[in-house]
């Protein structure tokens, strides 16, 4: 029997010794709150290890609570004792803002677990995961659990307390990547024709949104794979000598009291996913793939959600109070009189949309974070649109381009620290937007991004990284297009020595040329029309390099 | 002997090196022949699902099909 020795529980963390690696389960008043691996995701300090308090768990913990450690494979209670973390003399109460209980996931992140859920609440998942596999059936796939699911399904007929979504998984019938993701788009297609509203992760696999009977909605990933070179390989990390007999015909597995499809050797897959011990309760398991593999399915497959995590993240907390419209759209509306569309690339929560909505201009917001801006669809503002559009997928930038271009003119496109987080590869396809879109005479590209960072944090407020306004310039011509303006701004006018500096740019691809073409030849530190109405309305005031 | 010695050193040391360099450009190589299994999806989508009906000259169904495309994106 594993034995924990020295057990000490504070605010820092975690402290105990043992003499072999243990996976514990930490139970608060006897509720699994989160797992973890003593040694492997500890800090070995003292001659023992000190587990720190996962950062999503901190703002909890205050108060009492009665602390029980568990080994999960047999059921072992290695500790008990009452501690108290912080200085609130309350029960420590780790729930949502609703009350709901909370639990971390594999990755420490705060989740609604299927422990804490009741059969009811189970029942719409189970009916979710029964209509998506019979819609990708009808799509063309033969679909069945995957990862956690199906080690559920196969090991306990349950599914996995301490798992927060579900899994399913298909191996296609093609063998070429290309082919597999043509397939992918298909599917995604489908599901959406079907009223599912999807959420794409890679060229390969997406999540399926399911409203649960309390409203909370809940994932269900849908991993593509396929077969070759007798190896399967399945998106979430998976490339293993296989063959397709282990999959076809599928079998099945009952999974809390239905039956659901299964690969037909289930056995293989989960010794493939989750290792030979794959039968014995780990819920703090880690994949480790060979890098080889994730080589692999990335350049195959990924790269087309460069930091959407971190973007949903932001997005994920509720704006607080009421923001204004900025001072770029502000000056849009002043200078564009007789807008016929306007358009706002990385809208963010829509803010600015909303203010050329209100002055009687179709708007349209466009994000990639669908988050940031669905409180804001929601309200179904007139003159408002919302659309996900991602700077990283070509199928977004032509067909959404081609909708734009049909729209009334004079179009403008705004893009408002936007070329300041996105890289050369989103850039390129930005500036590829404007080339299909801004066409026309009275055409207009707003841009406005940070060129130097002060002292005042203006860049670390708005998660922005440098960029030289020559190089964007550069790019612009490249792309056909001619820069009409260009205007450098300190954000701190009244502190120039710790100001940072936002550049702003016009431009076009419809052929107009600036008034001044030879001033485009050498770098232009101050406004090429001439007009300085700007100056006196504006945050940030004109300054010199 | 003390100066073949650190002659030999260094020629496994530049033939190292450019084993390693050339090693590198090599994996990002095969990364960008991997990434083109994307663009020709995307590209193939856009056409099967877009340009061909776009060839028929139907503004009304474009329109329509414009819209569905967008809503599945």
């Amino acid at each position: 029997m594993t034995r924990l020795r020295d057990v000490r529980v504070d605010d820092s963390g975690i402290f105990a010794r043992s003499r072999r690696e243990v996976v514990v389960d930490v139970l608060f008043d006897d509720r699994r709150v989160f797992s973890f691996w003593l040694r492997r995701d500890s800090q070995p300090v003292e001659g023992g290890h000190l587990f720190a308090w996962p950062r999503a768990i901190r703002p909890h913990l205050d108060g009492h609570t009665e602390m029980t450690m568990v080994e999960p494979a047999t059921g072992d209670e290695l500790y008990r004792g009452e501690v108290r973390l912080g200085k609130g003399d309350d029960r420590i109460a780790v729930v949502n803002r609703d009350g709901a209980p909370l639990a971390l996931d594999k990755s420490m992140r705060k989740v609604l677990t299927f422990d804490t859920r009741s059969a009811d609440h189970v029942e719409p998942l189970l009916d979710a995961i029964a209509d998506v596999l019979g819609t990708l059936k009808e799509a063309g796939v033969d679909a069945f659990l995957a990862y956690g699911t199906l080690l559920g399904a196969v090991r306990s007929q349950h599914l996995i307390g301490h798992d927060s979504d579900a899994d399913l998984g298909y191996v296609s019938k093609h063998e070429y990547p290309v082919d597999v993701i043509r397939e992918s788009f298909q599917l995604h297609r489908f599901l959406v024709a079907a009223g599912y509203h999807v959420t794409r992760y890679s060229a390969a696999a997406f999540k399926v949104d399911v409203i649960e009977s309390d409203g909370s909605v809940r994932g269900l990933d849908v991993f593509g794979g396929f077969m070759r070179d007798g190896h399967l390989y399945m998106m979430g990390e998976i490339r293993t000598p296989f063959r397709r007999e282990w999959v076809f015909p599928l079998g099945t597995a009952v999974l809390e009291g239905r039956e659901f499809p299964v690969p037909a050797a289930a056995e293989r897959l989960l010794a493939a996913t989750y290792g030979p011990t794959w039968r014995t309760p780990d819920p703090a398991f880690h994949f480790e793939m060979p890098s080889s593999t994730h080589r692999r399915l990335n350049g195959w497959f990924r790269g087309m959600r460069l930091d959407r995590a971190k973007w949903e993240r932001f997005y994920s907390v509720p704006e607080r109070g009421r923001r204004g419209p900025s001072e770029l759209v502000r000056q849009v509306a002043r200078r564009e009189p007789d807008l016929g569309t306007f358009v706002d690339v990385g809208c963010g929560r829509g803010s600015d949309v909303a203010f050329m909505a209100r002055r009687g201009v179709p708007s349209w917001g466009l994000d990639f974070c669908r988050r940031a801006y669905a409180d804001r669809e929601q309200r179904a503002l007139r003159h408002v649109t919302f659309q996900l559009f991602n700077l990283l997928e070509v199928r977004h930038v032509v067909a959404i381009s081609a909708i734009l271009a049909r729209l009334p003119g004079p179009r403008v496109l705004m893009a408002r620290h936007l070329v300041d987080v996105i890289g050369p590869r989103a850039r390129g396809n930005l500036w590829r937007t404007g080339a299909s879109v801004l066409r026309q005479p009275g055409d207009r590209l707003y841009l406005e991004f940070c060129t130097r960072a002060g002292a005042d944090g203006y860049a670390e407020k708005n998660r922005v990284t440098v960029r030289s306004s020559r190089r964007m310039i550069d790019e612009l011509e490249q792309s056909g297009a001619t820069v009409l303006r260009r205007r450098l701004l300190l954000t701190s006018p009244d502190r120039p020595e710790a100001s940072s500096q936002v550049c702003r740019i016009v431009a076009t691809w419809s052929g107009e040329r600036p008034p001044d073409d030879s001033s485009l030849d050498k770098p232009v530190e101050h406004d090429l029309t001439g007009d300085k109405t700007a100056e006196h309305q504006t945050n940030a005031h004109e300054g010199g390099q | 002997m003390a100066m073949i010695e650190s002659l030999r050193q260094k020629a496994r040391g530049v033939a190292r090196g450019s084993t390693q360099t050339r090693l590198a450009r090599l994996e990002e190589d095969v990364e960008e022949c991997r990434a083109i299994n994307i663009r020709l999806a995307e590209l193939t989508d856009l056409v099967t699902e877009l340009l061909l009906p776009v060839a028929q000259r139907d503004e009304t169904k474009l329109g329509e099909l414009l819209d569905r495309y967008r809503e599945s994106l």
